[in-house]
């Protein structure tokens, strides 16, 4: 999942204060389920947004609507007539949505009303964290289904930096080192011979490949 | 330009090793390095200089080395993976070699959240391992990360670190394991508080025969004051300080707590000395280099070997 | 401290908290006290208290039982934590915080619900009238 979170009130009525009347579009996958960009939050940052202009003395119409994806083009359909209804859009999808929406309507301000954070998980409610980077070339293999990349603060590949102590990371001792994980979990499974080996750099290049990656699958195509 | 590094030769040869470190300055001015310098000549057989340790900017490690060289100490060049991809990594490498630099150890860095740059990009695009591994690559196959050729291999005796503080134990002795199969030549280890807990360490390396493949100098800190001893123990990411060092420090008056600090150092080194597998010694005096030739003269480690082969030692 | 009149306030509580029914509840707390009985208190939504005040309430409140008295368990607990994350939120709009807030009830709650909901109608009139019901508009350009 993608995760994000709400950027500050101020910054959101900063974007949109020139307009008098703005969409506001929630997305119902990713950052609703980390109860950012959801139905719920899009009702919560519209009654927001209209008492804070309303304290200013500003008039200004909100809009409401949220879409299942604000990614995929089906979904995007939706968006259209309320789109060009207005005068600008504020997003609560992730970049990823913001720009899929923009992209279609050349005409019209989009703004994101999130912060995107990272790909994670939903570890109890209330919670998530970030556990894959998008490297492009998964070795979770190796490292017991645990990521040093997206875990461990300095993306170390080859064991625990001096800093691990009682388990805990250096940079932030709220959270786990994740060669401790690593390493408790290869033990239990008995495979912690697969820490001997030296492992070579990461690619970044099937990360960062020659710009913006695409994948191209034409047996997916109309 | 000089081809064997001074300290190899004195490792080499048997000698029990000293280096100590050397802060460069939050500045330009050369000559807080050749104060340094003068302060440190003759007590050590080469001196480490740190790479904007704990993650706040100073004057670069190589050009404090290249300041140590031109008054004639034998430096050993720490770079850290934390600032630089394999592209600055490599290419600093070559113009260190170029410049006489013949000592490097190959560090991750302390996290950068740490220092004053906080918002800075943290690269790690190597690890310490992985550099470790490229810096042996490019002196003994003369190619560089993906083997491309060189027209000259830099002549590097490569180091590296070992933390027998960190957790978890065992691992640590795989993670030294490790810098040895990836090309490390010596390991300078974190400061040494908890001996204990540091023999264990070294048995365990003795039990995989690591000691006989590289050579562990032993990390030595002077502790100043009870504050200091506290703020290592509470504070210092990676630090073992037992509550016995902080007592032992505390139960002395403060204005001899230095005196203190520097007899716990005294008999530590002696028991470094004892234990198999201990090449050396390495003196982290952090902003307190005067104390390194009082601690060094005590230890009876004077005077600093002559070794043949590299036209008189540098620091000697 | 003069006495506003005109204040009013929206009252979330949780249905199992008291026997009487709303229309009861109503008739007793008069007109300017509007009650929103909810399945459990752990059910409040921010939203419910930001609609309130935006719909004209200079405050809101919410009835919570005590500590363990929950009939599922946690509903009093998450609901104090939905009301602090409403009031961060009222901070950003530019309310005072306090304008939304949590009435306790002991475990051997004493008043009646009258005497309850016309204490948190005092509470609220020390407030004064919300900003929001005092601010004119002006159209943009």
């Amino acid at each position: 999942m993608i995760t994000a979170t709400r950027k500050p009130l101020d910054d959101i009525k900063a974007m949109i204060r020139p307009f008098k009347k703005v969409l506001i579009a929630g997305c119902g996958s990713c950052v609703a389920e980390c109860a950012a960009g959801g139905e719920k939050e899009v009702a919560q940052l519209a009654s927001s947004l209209r008492m804070a202009f309303k304290l200013e003395g500003q008039a200004i119409e909100l809009n409401e609507i949220t879409v299942d994806r604000q990614c995929v083009n089906i979904f995007l359909d939706q968006l259209e007539q309320p789109t060009q209804a207005n005068e600008a859009v504020l997003s609560l999808a992730c970049g990823a949505g913001v720009q899929a929406l923009a992209e279609r309507h050349p005409d019209r301000h989009v703004f994101p009303a999130l912060d995107t954070q990272f790909l994670g998980q939903t570890k109890q409610p209330g919670l998530w964290l970030e556990n894959c980077l998008g490297c492009g070339q998964c070795k979770l293999y190796y490292f017991g289904a645990v990521c040093p990349l997206a875990r461990c603060a300095k993306q170390l590949f080859n064991g625990p930096c001096g800093g691990s102590q009682k388990g805990k990371c250096e940079v932030d001792p709220d959270k786990p080192c994740a060669w401790q994980l690593i390493i408790d979990r290869l033990g239990a499974l008995n495979a912690l011979d697969r820490l001997d080996e030296v492992y070579e750099p990461v690619d970044w290049s099937c990360k960062q490949g020659r710009g913006p990656r695409k994948i191209v699958r034409e047996d997916q195509q109309s | 330009m000089k081809t064997t590094s001074h300290l190899k030769q004195v490792l080499a040869q048997g000698h029990f090793a000293v280096t100590a470190e050397a802060g460069p300055p939050k500045g330009c001015d050369p000559e807080v390095i050749n104060k340094k310098a003068e302060i440190l000549r003759g007590s050590v057989d080469a001196v480490n200089v740190t790479d904007n340790q704990t993650g706040i900017v100073r004057m670069s490690s190589m050009a404090a080395c290249a300041l140590l060289l031109r008054a004639g100490i034998e430096p050993v060049l720490q770079m850290v993976v934390r600032d630089r991809n394999r592209i600055a990594l490599q290419s600093d490498i070559l113009g260190a070699a170029a410049l006489g630099i013949q000592n490097v150890m190959c560090l991750t860095g302390d996290h950068q959240t740490f220092g004053n740059q906080p918002g800075a990009m943290g690269v790690f695009d190597l690890d310490s391992i992985q550099f470790v591994a490229t810096v042996k690559k490019m002196r003994d196959e003369s190619v560089i990360l993906g083997g491309d050729p060189l027209t000259s291999a830099p002549p590097m005796f490569i180091g590296a670190a070992a933390n027998p503080f960190a957790d978890p134990l065992p691992f640590r002795v795989t993670r030294l394991a490790k810098k040895i199969k990836a090309g490390a030549d010596f390991i300078q280890t974190q400061c040494i508080f908890n001996l204990p807990r540091f023999k264990e360490f070294m048995t365990m390396v003795r039990d995989r025969g690591l000691d006989r493949q590289v050579a562990v100098l032993g990390g030595i800190t002077p502790i100043k004051s009870v504050g200091m001893a506290k703020y290592m123990a509470e504070k210092v990411a990676g630090m073992d300080v037992p509550p016995e060092i902080i007592a032992r420090i505390n139960g002395v008056p403060k204005k001899n707590q230095r005196d203190e600090g520097l007899k716990i150092c005294q008999e530590t080194i002696q028991a470094l000395r004892e234990i198999e597998g201990v090449r050396g010694i390495h003196i982290m005096a952090i902003e307190w280099e005067e104390a390194v030739p009082q601690i060094v003269k005590e230890a009876g480690l004077l005077p600093r070997p002559a070794v043949s082969g590299d036209g008189g030692p540098h620091a000697g | 401290m003069k006495k506003n009149v005109e204040t009013t306030l929206t009252v979330f509580y949780c249905q199992n908290s008291f026997k009487e029914n709303k229309r009861t509840l109503e008739a007793q707390a008069g007109p300017r006290v509007r009650l929103f009985p909810i399945p459990c208190s752990g059910r409040l939504e921010p939203l419910f208290l930001l609609r309130a005040l935006e719909g004209g309430a200079d405050a809101a409140c919410l009835f919570v039982c005590p500590e363990g008295a929950c009939r599922y368990f946690e509903g009093n607990r998450r609901a104090s934590k939905r009301v602090a994350y409403t009031q961060k939120m009222l901070k950003e709009i530019g309310l005072e915080e306090d304008r939304v807030f949590i009435t306790f009830m002991s475990a051997n709650e004493k008043r009646p619900p009258k005497k309850m909901i016309l204490d948190a109608l005092a509470a609220a009139e020390k407030l004064g009238p919300s900003p929001l019901n005092k601010a004119p508009l002006k159209e943009k350009k």
